[in-house]
């Protein structure tokens, strides 16, 4: 095992709702519950679950775009939290965020090369011919063409959108990549095209990832530990693929059997599935997937169940798994 | 299942104009559709399966689009020679649509139960009385909860997938003989998306409609589909029943799809993504318009357009390709 290049421990968010033109606080949004999981060198560590399960905000958390209120990060050893402006900004140089849709993170009217040179201009890397350079050696990396500095956003596919979000995320050398769904818009084939660049990158350069998605094949296929979110709390976390071969919790068990195969003899079969996805707003009491859950006791209506690691690798927060001590099924 | 199909589509070709020139983006596209059943159309952005549906159902743009040659028959008539007061008779009765984004397609001012006895209203001589009570039922019937206290509730009081329940309660109003349902699951989330899917599997064998299922999503052609074609740069490039499709793809493109897509069911190896892009609709190559993508491609692909036909001892397993289905077997266009 080598070492935990980034811990999250215990981080929590909470949003205020608020609604008219006073702004009146109408309610509070759990978006992360006590959040805790670490990543390793050169690792891709999913974060998987569905609409408002949190795992876009907890990827913004790490980097202090939205502020957490509680709970610890540290990036090799260091207080994230801690960090004053000046760090942090170094600090990012080394946690470099890849979003969904390139288009709207890309700036219309400024070039590829204006959009790649300037994360390197600000951070006071080198001269303009050595930046320029650079911008050339990481268009060349992520596959693209080295006329394509010169090119505005629009010219360019949403398969190469990515590819210029990913050489935007490069340029500054860093150890951490959080994608937040960077596979989500694309056609299957370029999707394939971009997690192979993905994969390519992670070896080469020995980067770590955490890859946010709600789309379980692509996570299996990229990350080799997850953890499977709903409503703010990460519910089970351990290594792929044995998360989705065994799936222990009851709501990474549906997500896993919900989710379609290309394969008719392993046809979707749904009918038990009950319910929608509660509202962030006013969870349900308890252990919050219990209104769907099929196991779900008196218990479950009352307490929210603890973390309980059921071998060093793996760990659950389910009243059918028995707390520590007790030999785990 | 009856012997005559619920619909069948003759060379339809639809064309759009880009910069003063028309361009196909559906090209002599033919299928027909059985009662009971469900034809997956699949493929990538772009390669015309949205177009066909809109086509059969017409709704292409009129300022920028035209359909230019096909037939479409439903109940032995073309649709596509009907004027538009005689279409608006058909659609939303014999023939529905649903949309992937249910919050754009409905009225987002008025009241959901409304909306669904506006369109029985509109189709049928029902009472506004019993218009509403048949409303009230097909809410029950797509499984919204509570539907009696939810009917006067608006459209932004539902979450996606409760939406989606409407359009299809709305689709299903009149009972028609065809559904189309493009990418409906595609903006909801899995476990959702797997309610909906169970939903309108139900519902298709309890009326015996025939559905149009477009969707991007091999997973859910193989939880859905009967028959699948496989679509792109606006032509059919295989069509065979979902079975063999997946156990023995026929087109490179379709076997390419199956091999780059990451399956949460098994370690894929390597994937394999298909180099290069799908062409522009107004630069499309001579030949089989996948020929540039493809490993195995001859001289002739880049010359010549390929026939979709059944190679021989394949049963009806048609597919458009120089290499695999060569010229051998005659027949479909």
């Amino acid at each position: 095992m080598s070492e935990a290049l980034l811990e999250v421990e215990g981080l929590s968010k909470t949003f205020i709702a608020r609604h008219g033109f006073l702004g009146t606080a109408a309610g509070h949004v759990r978006a992360l519950s006590g959040i805790s999981f670490s990543v390793r060198k050169g690792e891709a560590f999913g974060l998987v679950g569905e609409s408002g399960c949190g795992k876009s905000t907890a990827g913004r958390a790490i980097l202090r775009l939205i502020e957490p209120d509680t709970g610890h990060i540290r990036f090799k050893g260091e207080d994230v939290r801690a960090a004053g402006a000046r760090r942090l900004r170094q600090l990012r140089r080394a946690i470099q965020i890849v979003f969904q849709d390139p288009y709207s993170s890309l700036n219309p009217r400024r070039t590829i090369g204006q959009t790649l040179s300037e994360p390197m201009a600000v951070h006071g890397l080198g001269s303009a011919a050595e930046i320029a350079a650079a911008v050339r050696a990481v268009l060349a990396e992520v596959g693209m063409p080295s006329d394509a500095a010169q090119k505005y956003p629009h010219e360019f596919s949403g398969g190469q959108r990515q590819r210029i979000g990913i050489a935007r995320a490069l340029v500054l050398q860093p150890e951490l990549i959080v994608a937040d769904e960077p596979v989500s818009a694309l056609d299957v084939s370029i999707q394939a095209q971009i997690l192979v660049l993905l994969r390519g990158l992670q070896e080469r350069r020995h980067l770590s990832f955490i890859f946010i998605s709600h789309d379980l094949g692509v996570v299996r296929h990229f990350c080799s530990a997850v953890a499977v979110m709903y409503l703010g709390h990460i519910v089970e976390r351990g290594p792929v693929p044995a998360i989705f071969d065994e799936p222990l919790h009851p709501y990474t068990r549906v997500l896993r059997s919900a989710s379609p195969v290309p394969d008719p003899k392993a046809k979707v079969i749904m009918a038990k599935l009950e319910g929608e996805i509660a509202s962030a707003l006013s969870p349900p009491s308890g252990c919050h997937f219990h209104p769907r859950c099929p196991h779900a006791t008196e218990v479950c209506r009352r307490v929210y169940p603890e973390w309980v690691q059921v071998t060093p690798e793996r760990g659950v927060a389910c009243h059918l798994y028995p707390a520590a001590g007790s030999v785990p099924a | 299942m009856s012997k005559a199909p619920a619909l069948v589509v003759e060379g339809l070709t639809t064309e759009f104009r880009i910069g003063g020139a028309w361009y196909p983006a559906v090209r002599n596209v033919s299928f027909s559709l059985a009662r009971n059943e469900t034809l997956a159309l699949v493929g990538e952005s772009g390669c015309g399966k949205s177009i066909t549906a809109l086509s059969i159902i017409g709704l292409v743009p009129k300022a920028n689009g035209r359909v230019t040659s096909g037939r479409v028959l439903l109940d032995g008539r073309d649709l596509l020679r009907l004027d538009e007061a005689a279409m608006e008779k058909i659609r939303g009765n014999r023939i529905a649509m649903i949309f992937q984004e249910p919050m754009t397609s409905l009225n987002p001012v008025l009241p959901v139960g409304f909306q669904v006895a506006e369109a029985l209203r509109y189709h049928t001589d029902l009472s506004p009385k019993a218009a509403r009570e048949r409303a009230l039922q097909l809410l029950q019937h797509v499984k919204i909860p509570s539907a009696a206290r939810r009917f006067d509730d608006f459209p932004h009081q539902f979450s996606g997938g409760m939406r989606q329940r409407v359009m299809i309660a709305m689709a299903l109003a009149c009972g028609p003989a065809v559904m189309l349902a493009d990418e409906p699951t595609t903006a909801l989330d899995v476990t959702i998306q797997a309610q909906v899917l169970a939903l309108l599997a139900e519902l298709k064998s309890e009326t015996g409609m025939a559905m149009i299922f477009i969707t991007h999503n091999l997973g859910v052609v193989a939880s859905i589909a009967d028959r699948v074609a496989v679509m792109y740069a606006g032509d059919i490039v295989e069509l065979a029943t979902v079975e063999e499709l997946f156990a023995a793809p026929l087109h490179p493109y379709t076997e390419a799809l199956l091999y780059s897509i990451p399956r949460v069911d098994r370690d894929a190896v390597d994937l394999k993504p298909i180099p290069g892009q799908v062409p522009p609709i107004t630069a499309m190559p001579a030949g089989c318009r996948y020929a540039a993508r493809c490993p195995y491609k001859m001289a002739r692909c880049e010359r010549e357009v390929p026939p979709l036909v059944a190679p021989a001892g394949a049963g009806g397993h048609l597919g458009r390709c120089w290499v695999r289905a060569g010229d051998g077997a005659g027949g479909h266009a």
